[in-house]
Formats: C-alpha cells, sequence, structure tokens
C-alpha cells in the first residue's frame, strides 16, 4: 500500500493492487482539515469524541477516588463540584450525544444508502467545526473558573452561581447546532440519496435509527439552544423567566430543559439500537427477527420521547395532574423499547452466531440494556421517584443505559466496523478480554450505586454518611477496572493501525451495502454505482470469498 | 439518469447574461441537488420555528401568570409603529416573493429591483425598531445603558428598569413583560438583519447573472428565510403591541 | 418516493417548478395587509378571554397565507410540506405540557398565583389543620 502518491484523481480506474482508498488517496493536513468526505470527517469526529470520552472517563475517575472515604479525599466542595459537572457536560455533549451518529453514522450511513456522501458535505464540514468550538469553549470555561451547576444548569442555581455558566451556556449552544446540522444531513440524505432499487424497507436498521434520531436532533434541539440562551441573558440582564426573586418560574427552565434533554436521552440510545440491530445480524448470520417492528418502533420512540419530559421533575414543584400524565406516558416508551430487545434475543435465537469480539460487546449490551431499561420503568412510576429521585439509583439507572449501553455498542460498533474503516483487524484475544474487563467493571461500578441508591444515598454529594462507604469503595474499585477495560481497548485498537494485520474484505460477512463497497471505501465509495436488487439482510446473497480475500 | 461520475452536469444558461451551473459531484441529477438542499432548508427552518417557540412558551406563560403586568406593559409600546412596521415586513415579505419569481422566469434587473426593494424593507423596519427602542429607553423601560449592570439582590431592583412615569406601578413584575418583549424583538431583529444581508449576497450573485430559471436555489431558499422573519412578526405583533 | 424522482430523461432543469402568477402574490399581499387592519381592530373589542383566541386565529390565517403563497408550501413536495407542519405539531406539545402544568398547579394548590414547592407547605399546614377538628 503506497502512502505517498501525490497526485489526487479519484476518478482514475483504480488498480487492484494498493489500490487508493479514502485514506491514502491524498495527504497533509488540509487534505483532512478541510475534506467534504464523509468518512474523514467521521474520522475526525471519532478521535474528537475519543478523546471528549478519556476526558470525561478522567473525571469519573477522580469523582470515584474522591468518594473513597465518606468526607472525601481529593476535593473541597466547589471542585467537586466542578469535576462531577465536567464529567457530565464532557460525557453527555461531546461525547454520547454526538459519537456515534458523528463518528460511526457519518462514515457507515451513506455506505448503507449506495450513496457517494452525505447530502450536504460541506453542512457536515461546518458540523464538525461547530463540535470543535463547542469543546473549544467548554475547556475555556473551565479556564475560566470552571462551572458547578451540573450538566443540567438548573436555574435558578445556574443563575447566582458567580462562575463561567455563560460560557459553557454558549458550548452547548453551538454544540447543539452541530447536533442540528449532522441531524438535518442525515435526513435529507435519506430521503434523497439512496441508491437505486434502496426503498425504505430494504434500508439497513441502523439507517432507520439514525434517521429516527436525526428527528429527534432537528426538532427538539433548538429548544435546549434558546434554553441555554435564556440562562445566559438571564445572567447578563436579568430577564427574570427562570428566577423566582424577578417573578420567574424554576419550573418552566426544567420544562423547557427537559422538552430536549428527554428526547435527548433517545438521540443518544437510538443509533446505539442500530448498531445492535446491524450486529445481532450479520453475528448471527440471520436476517432480523422483525425487522418492520425494529423499524416502526425506533420512530415510535421517537414521537413517544416528546411526551414524557416531565418524569424528571417529579420534586420539582410540578402539578400533580401533570405528574399524572407524564407518569401514565411513560410507560408507553418501554413497549417499542421491549419490542427491540425481544427482537434481538429472537434474533441471536438458533442463529450461526460468530462469537468475535463486536459479537461479544453485543451480548454485553443486550444483558446491559436490560437492566437499564427496567430500572427505568421503576423510576417511570410516580410514588417510587419520589423516593428515588436524585438518588444513586437514578445514577446507576443512566449510567445503565449511557454508559453500559450506549459506549459499549458504540465499542461494538467500532469493533464491528473498524476493519471496513481502515482495513485493519486489532487482536481480538486482546479484544475479547477487553470486553470481559469492562463488563465485569461496569457492573461493579454501578449495582452498588443501585443498592445505595434505594438506601438513600442522594446523588451529586461531595461527602456522605458513613454506612455508605462500603457501595463507595465497591463502585471506586469497579471504575477503576472499568477504566483500565477502555485503556486495553484503547491500546489494542490504536496498535492495529501500526501493526497493520490486513482485515478481510468483508471481515464478517455483512450483506449490507456498507460491505459491498471495497475495503477502505474509495473517495466516492463504491467504484460502480451499486443498484440493489434484493431484500435486507438476506445472507443467501453473501459471497463467502471476500471473506477469505484480504484487502488489497 | 445515472452518470459514470466522470463529468459533471451542467444547467446551461438561459441567455448571455447568466452564467450555467454546475451540479455538485455526488448528485446525479439537477432535481436532486435541488431537493435535497430545499428539504434541508425545511428543516432547517422547523428548527427555527422551535427555537422561537421557546420564547412564545415562555410569554404564554407569564401572560397567564401576570394578565395585568402585560396588558398594561402592552400598552406603552405604539401600537401604530407596531402595525406600520407590520406592513413593512408584509410588504418586504411581497417583494422577496416577486424577487423568488423573477429570478424563475430569468428576469435578472427584476430580481435585483426586488430584492433591492427588500432589504429596503428591511432597513425601514431596523429603522423604525431603532426609535422604539429609543423611546423604551427614555421612558425607562428598558435603560439600554444599564443593560448589563448587575443586579442588587439587596434591593431587588433591576439596574435595567426605572420606569421613571411610575406606569407599571403597583403591578407584579412589571419589568417581565419589558424583558420579554425585549428578548423577543432583539432576536427576531438578529434575523431581520441576518435575513437582509443573506439578500444582499444573492444580489451579489444576481448581478452576476448566476440566477436563472434553470438554478434559482439560493434565491429560493433565502426568501423562505425571509418569509420566516416575516412569519413570527405575524404572531409578536398582537402579543406585544395589542396583548389580548 | 424513490431516491431518483420523476424526472423526464434530459430533464436538466430544476425539475418542474410552479411559478405563481404576481396578481396572485398582490392578492396574497392585500389580504394579509386587510387581516393587519382586522388584526388591531379586534384588539380594541373586548372579548374578554376570547380576545387572545381571535388575534392568534387571525394571525394563524395571516401565517397560513404566507406559508402556502409567499412560501410555496401549496406546491410543495410532501416530504417538506410535513416537516415544516410537524415544527409546529411539536412545539404544540411543549406549548401543551407546560401550560397545563402551569394551570393545573392552582388546583394542587388552591390559590391563583404561581406556586413554589415551598408553597406547598401552606397546603399540607392546612390538610392538618382540618384533621384536628
Amino acid at each position: 500500500m503506497t502512502t505517498n502518491v501525490p497526485v489526487i484523481d479519484s476518478h482514475a480506474a483504480a488498480p487492484q493492487a494498493g489500490r487508493k482508498n479514502f485514506l491514502n488517496c491524498s495527504q497533509g493536513f488540509w487534505s483532512w482539515a478541510g475534506t467534504l468526505d464523509h468518512k474523514r470527517i467521521g474520522i475526525m469526529y471519532l478521535v474528537g469524541v475519543s478523546i471528549a470520552l478519556l476526558a470525561g472517563g478522567l473525571f469519573a475517575l477522580l469523582v470515584r477516588l474522591h468518594l473513597w472515604k465518606p468526607e472525601g479525599v481529593l476535593f473541597g466542595n466547589v471542585e467537586y463540584n466542578q469535576i462531577f459537572t465536567l464529567h457530565g457536560a464532557f460525557m453527555v455533549f461531546l461525547f454520547v450525544i454526538p459519537a456515534i451518529p458523528g463518528s460511526l453514522g457519518n462514515i457507515v450511513l451513506p455506505l448503507m444508502l449506495g450513496a457517494k456522501d452525505v447530502a450536504l458535505p460541506r453542512l457536515n464540514l461546518l458540523s464538525f467545526y461547530l463540535w470543535v468550538t463547542g469543546a473549544v469553549l467548554a475547556t475555556l470555561a473551565i479556564v475560566l473558573g470552571g462551572f458547578d451547576t451540573g450538566w443540567t444548569f438548573y436555574a435558578p442555581y445556574s443563575l447566582y452561581t458567580d462562575q463561567a455558566v455563560v460560557t459553557i451556556g454558549l458550548a452547548v449552544f453551538v454544540l447543539g447546532f452541530s447536533s442540528i446540522f449532522t441531524g438535518l444531513n442525515f435526513i435529507v440524505t435519506t430521503h434523497k440519496l439512496r441508491a437505486p432499487g434502496m426503498t425504505w424497507f430494504r434500508m439497513p436498521l441502523f439507517v432507520w435509527a439514525i434517521y429516527a434520531t436525526s428527528i429527534l436532533q432537528v426538532l427538539a434541539t433548538p429548544v435546549l439552544g434558546i434554553t441555554v440562551l435564556l440562562v445566559a441573558f438571564e445572567r447578563l440582564y436579568h430577564i427574570g423567566i427562570f428566577d423566582p426573586r424577578l417573578g420567574g418560574d424554576p419550573v418552566l427552565f426544567e420544562h423547557f430543559f427537559w422538552f430536549y434533554s428527554h428526547p435527548a436521552v433517545y438521540i443518544m440510545v437510538l443509533p446505539a439500537f442500530g448498531i445492535i440491530s446491524e450486529l445481532v445480524s450479520v453475528h448471527s448470520r440471520k436476517p432480523l427477527f422483525g425487522y418492520k417492528l425494529i423499524a416502526f418502533s425506533s420512530l415510535a420512540i421517537a414521537i413517544i420521547s416528546f411526551l414524557v419530559w416531565g418524569h424528571h421533575m417529579f420534586t420539582s414543584g410540578q402539578s400533580t395532574y401533570a405528574m399524572f400524565a407524564f407518569s401514565f406516558l411513560t410507560f408507553f416508551v418501554a413497549i417499542p423499547t421491549a419490542i427491540k430487545e425481544f427482537s434481538w434475543v429472537a434474533t441471536v435465537w438458533k442463529g450461526s452466531i460468530a462469537l468475535n469480539s463486536p459479537m461479544l460487546y453485543t451480548l454485553a449490551f443486550l444483558v446491559i440494556f436490560a437492566i437499564g431499561g427496567l430500572t427505568g420503568v421503576i423510576l417511570g412510576a410516580l410514588n417510587v421517584d419520589i423516593h428515588l429521585h436524585d438518588t444513586y439509583f437514578v445514577v446507576a439507572h443512566f449510567h445503565y443505559v449511557m454508559m453500559g449501553s450506549i459506549a459499549l455498542a458504540f465499542f461494538a460498533g467500532l469493533h464491528h466496523w473498524w476493519p471496513k474503516i481502515f482495513g485493519v483487524i486489532y487482536d481480538e484475544t486482546l479484544a475479547k478480554i477487553a470486553c470481559g474487563i469492562i463488563f465485569v467493571g461496569f457492573n461493579a461500578t454501578f449495582i452498588p450505586q443501585f443498592i445505595m441508591g434505594s438506601r438513600g444515598m442522594p446523588r451529586r454529594y461531595a461527602t456522605y454518611v458513613p454506612e455508605y462507604e462500603p457501595f463507595h469503595q465497591a463502585s471506586t474499585v469497579g471504575a477503576m477496572v472499568l477504566g483500565g477495560g477502555v485503556a486495553l481497548m484503547v491500546f489494542y485498537l490504536v496498535a492495529s493501525l501500526f501493526q497493520r494485520k490486513t482485515a478481510m474484505q468483508n471481515q464478517w460477512g455483512g450483506v449490507t451495502l456498507d460491505w459491498l463497497s471495497p475495503t477502505p471505501p474509495p473517495l466516492e465509495n463504491f467504484d460502480e454505482p451499486p443498484t440493489v436488487t434484493t431484500e435486507v439482510y438476506d445472507y443467501s446473497t453473501l459471497d463467502y470469498k471476500t471473506m477469505q480475500t484480504p484487502v488489497a | 439518469m445515472s452518470h459514470d461520475g466522470h463529468h459533471s452536469v451542467v444547467i446551461p444558461a438561459p441567455g448571455p447574461e447568466f452564467v450555467p451551473h454546475t451540479v455538485a459531484h455526488h448528485f446525479d441529477t439537477p432535481v436532486q441537488e435541488f431537493q435535497a438542499a430545499k428539504l434541508g432548508f425545511w428543516l432547517f427552518l422547523a428548527t427555527e420555528i422551535l427555537l422561537f417557540g421557546g420564547l412564545f412558551a415562555a410569554y404564554f406563560y407569564f401572560h397567564e401568570a401576570y394578565p395585568e403586568t402585560f396588558r398594561v406593559g402592552g400598552h406603552q409600546l405604539d401600537w401604530r409603529l407596531g402595525a406600520l412596521n407590520t406592513s413593512v415586513l408584509l410588504l418586504s415579505s411581497w417583494t422577496m416573493a416577486m424577487g423568488v419569481r423573477s429570478a424563475q422566469t430569468s428576469q435578472k434587473q427584476k430580481t435585483l429591483l426586488f430584492c433591492g426593494l427588500t432589504v429596503l424593507g428591511a432597513v425601514i423596519f431596523m429603522v423604525i425598531k431603532f426609535f422604539e427602542y429609543q423611546a423604551k429607553n427614555e421612558h425607562g423601560l428598558v435603560v439600554f445603558s444599564e443593560l448589563f449592570a448587575p443586579y442588587d439582590a439587596a434591593t431587588g431592583s433591576i439596574p435595567w428598569f426605572k420606569d421613571y412615569h411610575g406606569v407599571m406601578a403597583g403591578l407584579p413584575h412589571g419589568h417581565l413583560f419589558f424583558a420579554i418583549y425585549l428578548t423577543m424583538t432583539a432576536i427576531h431583529g438578529l434575523h431581520v438583519v441576518i435575513g437582509a444581508g443573506l439578500i444582499l449576497w444573492i444580489m451579489k450573485g444576481a448581478a452576476k447573472g448566476r440566477f436563472h430559471a434553470g438554478y434559482f436555489l439560493p434565491v429560493d431558499l433565502v426568501g423562505l428565510y425571509w418569509h420566516l422573519v416575516d412569519l413570527i412578526w405575524i404572531f409578536l405583533f398582537p402579543l406585544l403591541y395589542l396583548v389580548p | 418516493m424513490s431516491a431518483h424522482d420523476h424526472h423526464a430523461p434530459g430533464d436538466l432543469q430544476m425539475g418542474h417548478h410552479h411559478v405563481s402568477s404576481a396578481k396572485l402574490f398582490f392578492n396574497v399581499l392585500m389580504a394579509l395587509l386587510v387581516l393587519t387592519v382586522v388584526t388591531v381592530a379586534a384588539s380594541r373589542v373586548d372579548f374578554g378571554a376570547a380576545n387572545m383566541l381571535i388575534a392568534m386565529g387571525i394571525a394563524s390565517v395571516k401565517a397560513a397565507l404566507v406559508i402556502a403563497y409567499f412560501m410555496h408550501v401549496k406546491w410543495d413536495t410532501a416530504i417538506n410540506k410535513i416537516v415544516f407542519l410537524s415544527s409546529f405539531l411539536f412545539l404544540s406539545l411543549l406549548f401543551i405540557f407546560t401550560l397545563a402544568d402551569h394551570a393545573t398547579r392552582r388546583w394542587d394548590n388552591d390559590l391563583h398565583t404561581m406556586r413554589t414547592p415551598v408553597d406547598k407547605q401552606w397546603v399540607y399546614r392546612q390538610h392538618e389543620h382540618a384533621g384536628d377538628h
């Protein structure tokens, strides 16, 4: 594979040996920084969100270390508040929301549709730079004194604290538009750039999931944008709408915030569902059970997610009648979600299961998500939530979804498409070991949090009463194991880029269009514009030779 | 009509005063390019609706909480200026629609004329808005020089809300109406300025002959943006100047 | 809706676009200006709580005219119609739930001003007091 080819001519007939792909077709800083190619933008996103993940993870470990002793080990109260806020804000806004759509979505979605690129490539690059701008502003906010409001910026505290709330608010606003433009781009791409023959019900379920996510990104994120702007305005010129001293209502802030941030939970988790849908099918070599049900359940989740935000506000002073409605509606989310979980398990059942590392991450997801989802149903019950609200039970619940499910699905997808993107394969043994460590470490971290939460340990406190010490210490040990597992994963993935152990053209035997393009894909994805003639996940069309042909 | 990707599709110019348009490489046809961009822009407009929607929700929330404050507050605004500005924006929306139509029918001079008139409408709107703000400033309802001064929790008075004539005296949280008025009209005004800038950019392209019956996409999109600005004002006018 | 919607081979224009007549645009403008006058006139009459509904009703008619004709939505594709109109649908969810919470809080407290959690103590005290009898 020659890499020093100076001439950029993607249209030239590619020779079979040392063929040009999107990675080696051009070189230099600006060939990446100014690229309009969706795959390169996806890789830049991948690097960015990975840095955010490691930073957010580091903050998490600091939080856990601090909580080793009841009186706290590392920080004063203000610093502790800043560190857990940084953990939350970095993880939510810089990692979980953009991670899967920005990186894997960007790379895989046009491939799956048989398109040359996303519909609006310049907007795609703009999305990435907005993400970078948001990341810079968030970092700047740390330099300017930090912020201690929690990632939720609840009024009135966010209006009174003397920290850099305006700066981080601006960061969130910019990141919001990055997310909006990504979603907008994917909707247009899905509508307008499908290959001939690619009907809606021949689209892979990853595309369906990203499509549903995009609807949420476009329709919910603007409300977050105006909310953080209003918080900034409150601080700058005291509008008064969120400030109870001035006749405002902090509960209105919570309405606005959760109108976005509840759908945002599905902005985060739907892409993860999409990855899992792909992976259970490919690695079980079996068409998905209930394809249409999974597709429609993504849309159903997207719609229902707009009707339930008040379940984050059961102790806020919201009207009891509104709480009845929100609690009742919350249970409906469980239906499409359970349909998915059931369909995945039914897909694996009697499949030709390949227990390779992407599949192991997928199976870990299935277990963890079942726990994360079901504890959500518990919290959706109004009376139970009054007891559990703002305890570690809630913390454990959403980490089972956001970290255990979404991050594991992201890792699963990363392992799955890694050979596709880079043409190299990582050390499979290390991958399996890392997956096991992450699974054990994760559960060790958060099962104690369920227990102490149900016993009343409140979240976000820098100190605690001594009776919770064993749970906190178990959780801290678990977090260290989890951190070690992630570090191992990063190590062997990065190492694989240098070892250059060649992957196969179709490493896992996928039959969606992403696996039918050359590996790694050329600049415009396909040598010939593809035409789709078969149904999706039809493994009878699998060409086994591509599974044994190394990348050229 | 898939082609091999080696050659880009070119839309010919309808006359010597126009230039052809080259379709972006990743689209197969001009129709695909047009529809993709237009769908994208409609999605963007949907986000604008929801962004302003948050402000409208806040308005209704506090209108319900403090109806008297809003009623009296609304009387402090000059409805004649509001109605005049409404008419200016409606007229400019019409000139913009005519501008798009002129581009669709390859009438270069008329495109420039109507776009120019639209920008003029934007300028008149902002000038009237300036005088309105100035009046609020004089009455101490929004003292701009004190806008960002720190809030004194001890006295509980808002630095930019002086109410020299005591028109809001005795009403709960009199500043709230003016804060919402200022926030909504300022964000709307920002959109007016951005819209005017975009129309100027369109005029630059139109002068070069880029827009004609074969390719008028940017004119169409900027037109949609301008109509959205009008659309929001249609709701702002009765809510702020004629508080129901 | 396939990826390559209806277009004749060799059609190098941007597709078939409806070009509205100048007369139609002028009529719409006139209707909008007349409705502006109606808005002002209606606000002069006290209809009680209905004033808000009337004002918003007229504004919605004006908005519909702008959307349908000036923004060409009447002749636009189905998906573009759905996208734009759905923004109003989802916005209405924000309005309905937020305002419904606000409106029903007074039922909680039997008071006509804005309530905060602190005020709920008042209800609880009343309750205890009633129990004493």
